[in-house]
């Protein structure tokens, strides 16, 4: 890709269109949709059991109750409907498929039953209660050492165990280069489930066009495209007849980038029935059904030489995976990403790795923001702190001493993935300085205590993959993972701009900032451009919206179909001024000769032109129209990076943590619009901090899951936000268009780190380590209590 | 997220709404604010028949000082008594606490009876109720009657209200003149429901001798709890430091709190210690009012 240097809207910030309709209250999310006449609501009858055999469904009362139209169970469905699976070509992973309605078995609390269809969502939700369902439970496990456990309930049979996914990897002569080390440490970090939690939970609504064949299906997800040919596929229909929209789509965090089995079903109803189908989910269905993520156990042995410098990595991670894969990740998707991104920025050469992914009778888990990065850095991140406890080294000294330097790039990691720039030492630097770093550690007192608190520092340094190709998902064996992202870029007959994009806006401002960048490449104002996503019958096709790659590929794809158009510009008009298209520049909503500014036509008068809607002829060989379609697929990944130093105070008698002070320095390449940006650190950091300091998903041993509300699933709100100082700092990529990298995951994965490390930090002095998040009050002071018990006893 | 059907009665006056609840009683439930009672319907938790609508019953929508006494409709919002002078300058302990309570949105229409009969053990209201020694008005076709805290909290989520009856004003007794006070809770986040918390009152004579002291405690088992063994011995031995620790170690073996998804019952027990050292500490640090 030609550098761009001539940028004037790219990099300025621009408030967010959307927000005069999202701020206000007037968006369309799917429930707020008009609804179509005959509209059949559905209601899911869940699973009590984590593990049972259905042995009778008695659907008598409910059909006879007035206003429910029929009542299916798994049975019913079986020959419309068969159970579906993710497609992955990967060694050691073993597949198996779910059900969209449950048949003969559950294997987790929440699964779905049977399904009630009826006129109204109330009479649905009546229904629920009448079907009779008889189980014989079974015994279930839940935690990752109970599915692993010899003679443990299998969850499925046909797998013979729980483990649906292992991996190996080491580089050669790992051993030696481990024995090479002069100290070696180990320890086990983990992380509690968790879910993405969307403001808007999950809902779709099939509609059948009464005149053609065709289904339209309306739905809260982040991946139309990816949908609809799962589903096409699934149900034997012609992709063309299937449209998949998102309407206004309010969060999606990964958890609404899977396929879910309603989205299937309401599609089969909506063909067998003719009529449209609509199934919104409240928030227990959500917390109880959506994927949830984490749960894994990272055990992480490293050998390093006495400067602290990590001479070998040895990382265990095991993930609970729930009961089912999800489409279209699969199980391997959080076990590979910790194991491959666990290097992060640092100079790690002799490594490796086993991961295995673990069925247990929960709730599929999936992609949620940071996927596999914040236990990475969890693991790598506390373990720098470590070394530094271990050989009396400051912890930031640690850190510096082992990170890609500057004159590294481009720099190919130990598991081959390539990191263009970056900016790892800088950001580390800057870090430090802004929160004071060198003042506050010459000020600590040995004991850490101040004023009754606990005070310490917590560093994370990470690395943030981005912008994926399809060489990124096919080597981890994501085989219906297009990777590409696509636009097309139309100059209407008017001289305006629409702007078509692949991929599903869920809140991150995709109509300013592809606006912003069309705007800038055409030259035209940033009014005049109208961007279209989320409609798979209006835009190309595409990936999606997920995994930081929003703005990487699907802007990278508008500012290629950006130029493609305006070679196009440029040929007619300089066919229509008598000169060389090469002189010609865009601007203004003009095109004209660069030497002579005064010379020139309006964007509107070529369109008409290319519209035929004048008498001037076109260049010879020139079509009509006035667009270009770009396909846009991004390298293998493009590596942000950033860095958190946060300051807390740990309350030794409540157990409460205080942040004090935040420092975020991130970067994320060429910025398209700063304020954005911003956002997307601030919102991802203090979903980070709920993942550090509250959020958990609490199964008991049984597999009855405890906290399916949020009253009991506690997620931060503007309550528990920090003032965050950000520090940015603009490395662009080498290898994608215009240098731009991803920016929405960072925050989390900096944070979770980050927050552990500094509690970590000021209770050093009382012998805790902190190995495991989240750490609530209660967990604190129990783990004070056991460091002081363990004291006394030693003493 | 659809409640089930019922049948809606929105009466204009106190003695309607009471003959309506002699006729449903068994099967109603009464609508004030509706902030916890809505939701339960919507999640089926709660299914009434009938739901009688008193929001319209303008003659329960006061704050006022009747005597020694501030009386509080059953109408009465909570964000009224937050933003009362009456209730600043009369009942520092309830005004310190109602902050805590939801958040401004529900506080808006949310009252403080119908938080108070919703008895819920983790919630702030029926704390500072128990440490004020409130009086609850219960009012039915049949008369009135008056209870204390003691009697009205039964159990989680259950009060002393009979089918026929409704919670038609909460009185509190107007803080004597040198009265100190403290609320303080602990919560897994910055806002929403507490882990634990202290309701705490006290009176502190020249001498510097304590009197009138009353601690109860949020999140400390089935109802609020008043920590009688902590209260005797800040009453016998003033606000020492020794005292202050006896009485929060008194107060952590007084209670029995249970464990959830949010804390451990041990956790739970030692912070209500912990809050009452804290609130005994503030009270002796603070003067008379």
């Amino acid at each position: 890709m030609r550098e761009i240097e001539d940028f004037t809207l790219i990099g300025k910030t621009i408030l967010r269109r959307e927000d005069s309709y999202l701020l206000r209250g007037k968006a369309q999310f799917l429930d707020d949709l008009p609804e179509p006449r005959g509209l059949i609501h559905l209601a899911f009858v869940l699973s009590p059991h984590a593990s049972a055999e259905i042995l009778a469904i008695d659907t008598a009362a409910a059909r006879a109750l007035p206003g429910v139209i029929d009542v299916l169970t798994g049975e019913d469905l079986a020959a419309d409907v068969p159970p579906y699976a993710p497609v992955i070509e990967l060694a050691g992973y073993r597949g198996v498929a779910r059900p969209v309605v449950a048949r003969g078995r559950v294997r987790h609390v929440g699964e779905y039953v049977a399904v009630i269809l009826a006129e109204s969502p109330y009479a649905a939700q009546d229904a629920l209660d009448l079907v009779g369902v008889e189980y014989e439970p079974l015994p279930a496990v839940a935690t990752i050492a109970d599915g692993l456990a010899p003679g443990a309930p299998v969850v499925h049979e046909a797998l013979g165990d729980n483990v649906i996914f292992r991996t190996r990897f080491a580089t050669e002569g790992f051993e030696a280069r481990f024995a090479a080390g002069e100290v070696v440490l180990e320890e086990e970090f983990s992380l509690g489930r968790v879910t993405g939690v969307m403001i808007e939970p999950r809902g779709c609504m099939a509609w059948p066009d009464p005149i053609a064949t065709g289904i339209t299906l309306w739905t809260s997800t982040q991946i139309p495209h990816i949908v609809r040919t799962a589903i096409a596929e699934h149900l034997g229909m012609a992709e063309a007849n299937l449209r998949v929209v998102t309407p206004a789509v309010g969060g999606g965090f990964g958890t609404k980038c899977h396929l879910y089995p309603d989205e299937i079903l309401v599609v089969a109803l909506a063909r067998r029935y003719g009529r449209a189908v609509k199934w919104v989910q409240d928030r227990r269905e959500d917390l109880l059904t959506n994927v949830h993520a984490r749960e894994h156990v990272l055990r992480l042995r490293v050998a390093v030489g006495r400067d602290g410098v990590i001479a070998a990595a040895d990382l265990d991670v095991r993930t609970n995976c729930g009961a089912y894969p999800n489409h279209p990740f699969s199980p391997t998707l959080e076990a590979t990403a910790a194991v491959r991104m666990m290097p992060g920025p640092y100079r790690i050469r002799a490594y490796r790795y086993e991961a295995a992914s673990v069925l247990t009778h929960t709730a599929p888990t999936g992609a949620y923001r940071g996927t596999g990065q914040p236990s990475a850095f969890l693991a790598i991140e506390g373990m720098m702190d470590r070394i530094g406890r271990r050989l009396g080294l400051d912890p930031a000294e640690v850190r510096r001493r082992n990170v890609v330097r500057p004159e590294d790039f481009p720099y190919v990691n130990v598991v081959g993935v390539r990191y263009d720039t970056g900016s790892y030492l800088p950001s580390l630097e800057r870090g430090l300085e802004m929160i004071g770093y060198d003042a506050f550690r010459r000020a600590q007192p040995a004991d850490r205590l101040v004023d009754g608190r606990y005070r310490g520092i917590g560093i994370c340094n990470y690395t943030e993959v981005s912008g994926t190709g399809a060489p990124g998902w096919r080597v981890r064996g994501f085989a219906r993972m297009p990777g590409f992202d696509s636009s097309r870029v139309v100059v209407e007959p008017d001289g305006r701009v629409a702007v078509y994009v692949s991929q599903a806006d869920a809140g991150q401002g995709h109509f300013t900032t592809f606006a912003q960048i069309a705007a800038d490449r055409l030259g035209v104002a940033w009014e005049d451009v109208t961007v279209i996503e989320g409609d798979t019958a209006k835009t190309p096709y595409g990936t999606g919206t997920f995994a930081s790659r929003g703005s990487v590929v699907g802007g990278g794809s508008v500012i290629r179909g950006s130029a493609k158009v305006g070679e196009k510009i440029r040929r007619i008009a300089g066919y229509m001024l008598g000169c060389e298209p090469s002189r010609l520049a865009l601007g203004g909503g003009r095109v004209f000769d660069r030497d002579d500014p005064g010379r020139g036509l309006t964007l509107r008068e070529v369109a008409e032109t290319a519209y035929s809607m004048n008498n001037l002829p076109l260049p010879q060989g020139e079509e009509h129209g006035l667009e270009a379609t770009d396909y846009y697929d991004p390298p293998m990944v493009t590596m942000a990076n950033g860095t958190h130093v946060v300051e807390v105070a740990v309350d030794p008698d409540d157990g409460r943590v205080e942040i004090l002070r935040y420092a975020v320095v991130h970067d994320c390449g060429r910025v398209i619009n700063p304020k954005i940006v911003a956002g997307q650190v601030h919102g991802a950091t203090v979903q980070g901090i709920g993942e550090a300091l509250m959020e958990e998903i609490v199964y008991d041993g049984g597999g009855q899951h405890l906290n399916a509300s949020l009253l009991d699933y506690l997620i931060p709100t503007a309550m528990d936000a920090p003032d965050l100082a950000l520090g940015h700092i603009e490395t662009p990529s080498i290898d994608t268009v215009a240098g731009i990298k991803g920016a929405a995951e960072g925050g989390l994965t900096g944070a979770v780190p980050a927050i552990a490390n500094a509690v970590g930090d000021a209770l050093a002095g009382l012998g805790v380590s902190i190995t495991r998040v989240p750490l609530r009050p209660s967990t604190i002071v129990g783990l004070i209590a056991a460091a002081r018990a363990a004291r006394a006893g030693a003493a | 997220m659809k409640p089930a059907a019922f049948a809606y009665h929105r009466p204009a006056s106190l003695e309607e709404a009471l003959s309506l609840l002699a006729v449903h009683g068994a099967e109603a439930r009464v609508l004030s604010g509706g902030q916890s009672l809505v939701p339960l319907m919507n999640m089926r938790i709660l299914s009434p028949a009938v739901l009688i609508d008193i929001n319209r019953c303008r003659e329960l929508a006061y704050i006022r000082r009747e005597g020694g006494m501030i009386a509080c409709g059953a109408l009465a919002r909570q964000g009224e008594a937050e933003a009362s002078g009456l209730v600043a300058a009369t009942l520092p302990l309830l005004a310190s606490a109602l902050p805590h309570v939801g958040v401004r949105a529900s506080r808006n229409f949310g009252t403080l009876c119908g938080s108070l009969a919703h008895a819920d053990p983790l919630a702030e209201l029926p704390s500072v109720a128990a440490a004020l020694e409130a009086r609850f008005v219960i009012a039915s076709a049949r008369g009135r009657r008056e209870v204390g805290a003691e009697a009205f909290f039964v159990s989680a989520l259950t009060n002393c209200i009979e089918p026929d009856e409704m919670l038609a004003e909460v009185r509190f007794p107007v803080a004597a003149a040198g009265a100190r006070t403290a609320f303080l809770e602990v919560a897994n986040r910055g806002h929403g429901f507490a882990v634990a918390g202290v309701a705490a009152t006290l009176e502190v004579d020249a001498a510097g001798r304590c009197a009138g002291v009353r601690l109860a405690a949020m999140g400390a088992g089935d109802t609020t709890v008043r920590l009688a063994a902590a209260e005797a011995l800040i009453e016998d031995e003033g606000l020492s430091a020794a005292a202050i620790a006896a009485a929060g170690e008194a107060a952590r073996a007084a209670v029995e709190p249970t464990a959830d998804v949010h804390a451990s019952a041990e956790y739970r027990a030692g912070l209500i210690g912990v809050l009452v050292g804290r609130a005994l500490r503030a009270m002796a640090a603070a003067g008379p009012r």
